[in-house]
C-alpha cells in the first residue's frame, strides 16, 4: 500500500471519526449534566435528519435552511422528551433513565420506519464527493468538509463551556449538583439545556453524515460508535470524546486493510471490550471515586 | 399460596390436553423465555448488572445443543442441555469476570457489544454453524424415545423449567442468595459486612449464563431451526422488557413478564412494524407508572 493511499484512508477515517466524536460529545454533554446515558441519542439524530429531509423535499429549501430545520426539530424533540418524560423520573436511578431512553429508541426507530419506511434515501451534501488531487494524494472534499465543520463545532462547544454563563453553570452541575443549586443555578434548566444542546450537536452530525451513509431508520445505530468513542477517550471527558472518536474512525477504516474485511462492523465492539478490559477509565478519563 | 401452586402445576401438566396444538408450542416458548428471564433477573434484579447481551448467551446455548445433537446423537437430552448450560456459563464467566470492573452503563454497553460479536461469530464460523443459511436442529432423543411432537417437547421444557424455577426460588435461602440480596440492597453495605462482592457478582454472571444456556438448548429443540438473525439485539431487549414488565428481582415476575412479552409478540406477529413501537412505549410507561413491574403492582393492589 502506497503512503498516498494510506493518507486517503486515514483522512476518510478521520471524517468518520468526527461524526463519532460529535455523537460522543452529545452523549457526554447529557451525561455530565444529568449522570444518565441517553440511549436514544442516535434515533433523535435520525428523526431530526428525516424531518429536515422531508421539509427540504416539500419546499425545495437551500441546504443551509435544511440544516436549521434539523437543528430546530432536534432541539424541540429533546426539549419535549426531557421535559415530559425524563424529568418525571428525576429521582430515578441512571438505569431507569437508560431503560426509558431505550424504550424511546425502539419507539422512534419503529415510528420512523412507519412514517418514512425502512428504505435508504440519498441526502444532499454541502460538499462534493469527487476526489481532488492534493499532490499525489487524492482526497474527497466531503471528508475535508466534515472534518472542518466538526472541528468548528467542537471549538464552539469548548468556548461555550469555558466562557459563557451557561457553560459555567453546566460545569458546576457536573461537579457538584447540590453546591450548584446552592449557588442559585437552576439544575432543572441545566438538564433541559443539556438535552437541547446535545440534540443540536447530534442534528448537525446527522446532516453531515447523511449524505455519506444515506438516510435511513437504522442511522441511529451510530450511537453505539459514539458511546465506544466516548469510553475510549474516557467517559465524561470532552477532549476524550473527540480523541476517542477520531481514533475509532481511523481504526475502523484501517482494520479492513490488514484483517478480513468483515471485521469492519465488529471494530467498535472489539475496541469497546478491549478498552474496558485494559483501561476502563479511558485514555483521558479519571477513575471516579464515590464517596460513601 | 400452596393451593395456587398446586393449581398452577396441574394446569402445566394438563395444558397439552386443554389447548390446541399451536398453543402448546406457544406455551413452550413462554417457558423457555421464562427461564431466560429468571436468569437475567438473577443478574439484573439481584446484583444490579444490566445485560443487553442475553440473546448472545441464548445463541451459545442453542448452537451448543444443536451441534451436540447433530454430532453426538446418542447423548440423552438432559446431558445435552447441561452441556449447553455449562459451556454458556463458562463463556459467561470468561466475559463477566473482567466486566466486574464495570458498573451500570458500561456493563450494559459491553454486553450489547458482546451480543453483536456473538452473532458476527455465528456468521463467521460457517463451517460449524452454517452461517446465515441457518442450522436445522435434529429431533431430541430421550433414550429410545424421540421427542418429535410439540407435546413431547412441551413436557421436556416444562420439566426443566419447573426444576430451574424451584432452584431459583430456593436460591434466596442459601448463603449465595442472601449475599446477592445484600448486594442488591447496597453494594457498599454488603462489602462492609464482609460479603465478597466481586466473587458473588461473578457467580451471578455464571448462574445467569447457565440458565440462559439451558434455555438456549430448549429453544433449539422447540423451534427446530437456528439462524443468527433470530438472536439479534432486539431479542436481548425483549428479555430486558420481560424483567422490567414483570418486576426486577422477582422469580414469579420473570415468568409473568415472559408470558406477557411472548404472547404480545405472538399476537403482534401480523404487525411486525408496530412491534418495537409498542414495546418501546410499554418500556417507558412501565418505568414511569409501574416501576416495580406487574408483581409489585399486584402486591400493592392486594394490600388495599
Amino acid at each position: 500500500m502506497t503512503s498516498a493511499a494510506l493518507i486517503h484512508v486515514v483522512v476518510s477515517g478521520l471524517a468518520t471519526g468526527c461524526i463519532y466524536a460529535l455523537m460522543a460529545l452529545s452523549l457526554v454533554i447529557i451525561y455530565n449534566a444529568t449522570r444518565t446515558l441517553n440511549f436514544a441519542q442516535g434515533e433523535m439524530l435520525m428523526i431530526s435528519t428525516f424531518v429536515a429531509w422531508s421539509v427540504q423535499r416539500a419546499f425545495g429549501l437551500p441546504l443551509i435552511v435544511t440544516l436549521l430545520v434539523a437543528i430546530v426539530a432536534a432541539a424541540a424533540l429533546a426539549f419535549v422528551v426531557e421535559r415530559l418524560v425524563v424529568r418525571r423520573a428525576i429521582g430515578a436511578t441512571h438505569w431507569d433513565v437508560l431503560i426509558i431512553t431505550l424504550g424511546f429508541s425502539l419507539a422512534l426507530q419503529a415510528g420512523a420506519g412507519l412514517l418514512w419506511t425502512h428504505d435508504q434515501f440519498p441526502f444532499p451534501s454541502f460538499f462534493s464527493n469527487r476526489p481532488v488531487a492534493l499532490g499525489p494524494v487524492r482526497i474527497a472534499p466531503a471528508s475535508l468538509g466534515i472534518i472542518g465543520a466538526s472541528l468548528a463545532i467542537m471549538l464552539a462547544l469548548a468556548a461555550l463551556f469555558r466562557w459563557t454563563r451557561l457553560g459555567r453553570a453546566m460545569r458546576a452541575v457536573a461537579q457538584n449538583q447540590r453546591a450548584a443549586r446552592l449557588m442559585g443555578i437552576s439544575v432543572e434548566r441545566v438538564y433541559s439545556l443539556a438535552w437541547v444542546l446535545a440534540a443540536v450537536v447530534g442534528a448537525i452530525a446527522g446532516v453531515l453524515v447523511a449524505p455519506v451513509v444515506f438516510l435511513s431508520s437504522k442511522m441511529g445505530l451510530v450511537v453505539i460508535n459514539g458511546f465506544t468513542a466516548a469510553v475510549l477517550g474516557g467517559f465524561g471527558s470532552m477532549p476524550g470524546a473527540v480523541l476517542g472518536g477520531m481514533l475509532l474512525g481511523v481504526l475502523e477504516n484501517l482494520a479492513p486493510l490488514y484483517l478480513p474485511t468483515s471485521i469492519r462492523y465488529s471494530v467498535p465492539f472489539i475496541v469497546l471490550i478491549g478498552i474496558l478490559l485494559v483501561r476502563p477509565a479511558g485514555l483521558l478519563g479519571r477513575v471516579e471515586r464515590r464517596k460513601v | 399460596m400452596r393451593v395456587l401452586l398446586v393449581a398452577l402445576m396441574a394446569l402445566l401438566v394438563a395444558w397439552p390436553w386443554l389447548a390446541p396444538r399451536y398453543f402448546v408450542f406457544l406455551a413452550s416458548l413462554i417457558l423457555v423465555n421464562a427461564v431466560v428471564a429468571i436468569g437475567l433477573n438473577l443478574l439484573s434484579g439481584y446484583t444490579n448488572q444490566l445485560s443487553f447481551g442475553h440473546a448472545g448467551f441464548l445463541a451459545i446455548g442453542a448452537y451448543t445443543a444443536a451441534l451436540l445433537t447433530i454430532h453426538a446423537p446418542a447423548v440423552p437430552v438432559p446431558l445435552t442441555l447441561v452441556g449447553a448450560g455449562v459451556l454458556t456459563a463458562a463463556v459467561g464467566l470468561a466475559f463477566g469476570v473482567p466486566c466486574l470492573r464495570l458498573s451500570g452503563l458500561y456493563l450494559a454497553m459491553a454486553t450489547l457489544a458482546f451480543g453483536f460479536v456473538i452473532t458476527e461469530a455465528i456468521l463467521g464460523l460457517e463451517g460449524l454453524t452454517r452461517g446465515a443459511d441457518g442450522l436445522r436442529v435434529p429431533v431430541a432423543r430421550l433414550g429410545a424415545w424421540p421427542l418429535a411432537t410439540d407435546t413431547a417437547r412441551y413436557y421436556l421444557v416444562a420439566a426443566v423449567t419447573v426444576l430451574l424455577v424451584a432452584a431459583a426460588l430456593n436460591l434466596a435461602r442459601t448463603r449465595t442468595g442472601r449475599a446477592l440480596l445484600a448486594i442488591r440492597e447496597s453494594e457498599i453495605a454488603a462489602e462492609a459486612s464482609g460479603v465478597p462482592v466481586a466473587r458473588y457478582k461473578s457467580i451471578a454472571f455464571g448462574v445467569s449464563a447457565f440458565y440462559t444456556g439451558v434455555a438456549g438448548g430448549l429453544f433449539a429443540f422447540v423451534v427446530g431451526f437456528l439462524s443468527p438473525d433470530a438472536f439479534d439485539v432486539f431479542l436481548s431487549v425483549d428479555f430486558v422488557v420481560m424483567i422490567i414488565v414483570g418486576g426486577l428481582g422477582s422469580v414469579p415476575g420473570s415468568i409473568v413478564g415472559a408470558a406477557v412479552v411472548t404472547v404480545l409478540h405472538d399476537s403482534l406477529a401480523a404487525f411486525q412494524n408496530y412491534r418495537p413501537l409498542i414495546f418501546g412505549v410499554i418500556l417507558v410507561a412501565c418505568m414511569l407508572f409501574m416501576p416495580g413491574g406487574i408483581t409489585s403492582a399486584a402486591r400493592a393492589l392486594a394490600r388495599r
